[in-house]
């Protein structure tokens, strides 16, 4: 009886150990496809998107609104306002965004930074336009 | 754990790809298991190419063109505007690669936006046609006042030069993404197409389908891209028509063009979307080998007939009808 029981409870464990294995194996066959994509909006119109995770290097570009100019500045993984001509500089006070769901905002010009999630199944490896 | 490791999928990692900003656009360049060499080799191309066209870089061959009415221009400049001209001439000058001095009027060059009024812009129309360019043996002249701008192809050529640099190093599957101009070239590692979205004209980040493809460009054109909004709340797009010097308004708001060459492609789409449906399906008749999806100011699509077997319409427009061109 006592042999039983401890053959059930190997096997048990072995389950156990089975179906962990299983789902750390299927976090990380999602993992290397998560892709963090920026979101740059004016008066809600994307202008453009740019993948945080294929950047390699400290960078930065221009994003001329009908308001004004927004410097933006990406690095691996994150993306912020450098500088912008517009009256308050809340934009450029929110820093880097890194994660997260608050997007970087400058009112005054009508532009949004946020993170949208990438690397999904059915997404498309490039967009065209 | 070994076990897991075999199951981790050879996915494309960060480090295949670079991004950089050239050609007031981000671009990314992703080569599966390419070396950092042979990214930076792509990225030096492109500036290289960008500090020949350039039409804001003062020491570029054609802002000396257009400051001094002639240049001596190198190989690359010259196969680019010779392409550009040609490109005139066989949609009729919908692309017209001498508007500079209309899109400067409008601030588009500077975000200083601005409506010129009906008199300025008929005197910058006379400045305007693709046949007072002068291209021969390499050396190109413009009469006083014409001015030349090559924007609106460069990346489509540039993306032909990278593939080129690529296949010549061995590379068999790469993705070349200048600013929304793709060129794919081969097929992914794992054998399958490339799967390309359209982006939804509408500006929402969506798109209105994928079109899979191999050793071809996707170039979109649309006026969500560029704009400005008048402070009577009229929006006006960046892609021009040569007729009348004003933001196009053909009732297509966004081309795509499916082909073998990304210039051809580029030029193309802008040319598309100035003409509007009747002339661009009358062009698409006559072009082989390249193939369109075009989506009009209702929303309807339009596309050739090589798109019925790649082309999958998605989110709003997943149960669209599509016209079919041929």
């Amino acid at each position: 009886m006592k042999r039983t029981f401890s053959n059930r409870f190997w096997a048990a464990l072995l389950a156990a150990a089975f179906l962990l294995c299983a789902g750390a194996a299927l976090l990380l066959w999602r993992t290397p496809g998560a892709r963090t994509v920026a979101r740059i909006t004016v008066d809600g119109r994307v202008v453009r998107e740019i993948d945080l995770t294929a950047v390699t290097a400290e960078a930065s570009f221009t994003v001329q609104t009908p308001g004004g100019v927004n410097t933006v500045t990406v690095r691996p993984g994150g993306i912020c306002v450098s500088e912008a001509d517009c009256p308050d500089h809340v934009c450029v006070k929110q820093g880097w965004l890194e994660g997260g769901a608050v997007p970087i905002v400058c009112l005054p010009h009508r532009l949004v930074i946020s993170l949208v999630s990438g690397g999904d199944g059915d997404a498309p490896d490039a967009v065209s336009g | 754990m070994c076990l897991l490791a075999l199951c981790l999928p050879a996915a494309a990692r960060a480090d295949d790809s670079r991004t950089f900003f050239a050609m007031d656009t981000v671009m990314t360049v992703t080569v599966p298991g390419g070396s950092e060499a042979l990214l930076s080799a792509c990225e030096d191309e492109v500036r290289r190419l960008e500090a020949l066209f350039s039409v804001t870089d003062e020491s570029s061959e054609i802002a000396r063109l257009n400051a001094e009415g002639r240049a001596v221009l190198s190989d690359e400049t010259a196969a680019l505007l010779g392409g550009a001209l040609d490109a005139a001439a066989l949609t009729d000058g919908a692309l017209d690669v001498t508007l500079y001095p209309v899109v400067r009027a409008w601030g588009f060059t500077t975000g200083d936006y601005r409506v010129p009024d009906d008199g300025e812009l008929a005197a910058l129309l006379a400045l305007v046609g693709w046949q007072q360019v002068t291209l021969e043996d390499g050396e190109a002249s413009l009469p006083p006042g014409v001015m030349v701008d090559l924007g609106s192809v460069a990346k489509g050529f540039a993306s032909d030069r990278l593939a080129a640099l690529l296949r010549g190093s061995g590379v068999t599957s790469a993705l070349i993404d200048l600013g929304g101009n793709i060129y794919c070239l081969g097929a992914k590692r794992n054998g399958s197409a490339w799967r390309i979205g359209v982006r939804d004209p509408d500006g929402s980040g969506e798109y209105i389908g994928v079109v899979a493809v191999t050793d071809k460009a996707v170039v979109t054109s649309g006026s969500y891209e560029r704009f400005f909004v008048a402070k009577d709340g009229t929006v006006y797009g960046h892609i021009f028509d040569p007729a009348t010097g004003r933001p196009a308004e053909s009732g297509i708001v966004s081309a795509t063009v499916i082909g073998p060459c990304g210039f051809q492609c580029d030029a193309l789409t802008t040319a598309l979307y100035v003409m509007g449906l009747e002339r661009a399906e009358a062009l698409l008749e006559t072009l082989e080998g390249v193939d369109a999806l075009l989506v009009d100011a209702e929303g309807e699509l339009w596309a050739t007939g090589g798109l019925r077997e790649t082309f999958t319409p998605m989110g709003a427009y997943s149960a669209a009808a599509i016209h079919w061109i041929r």
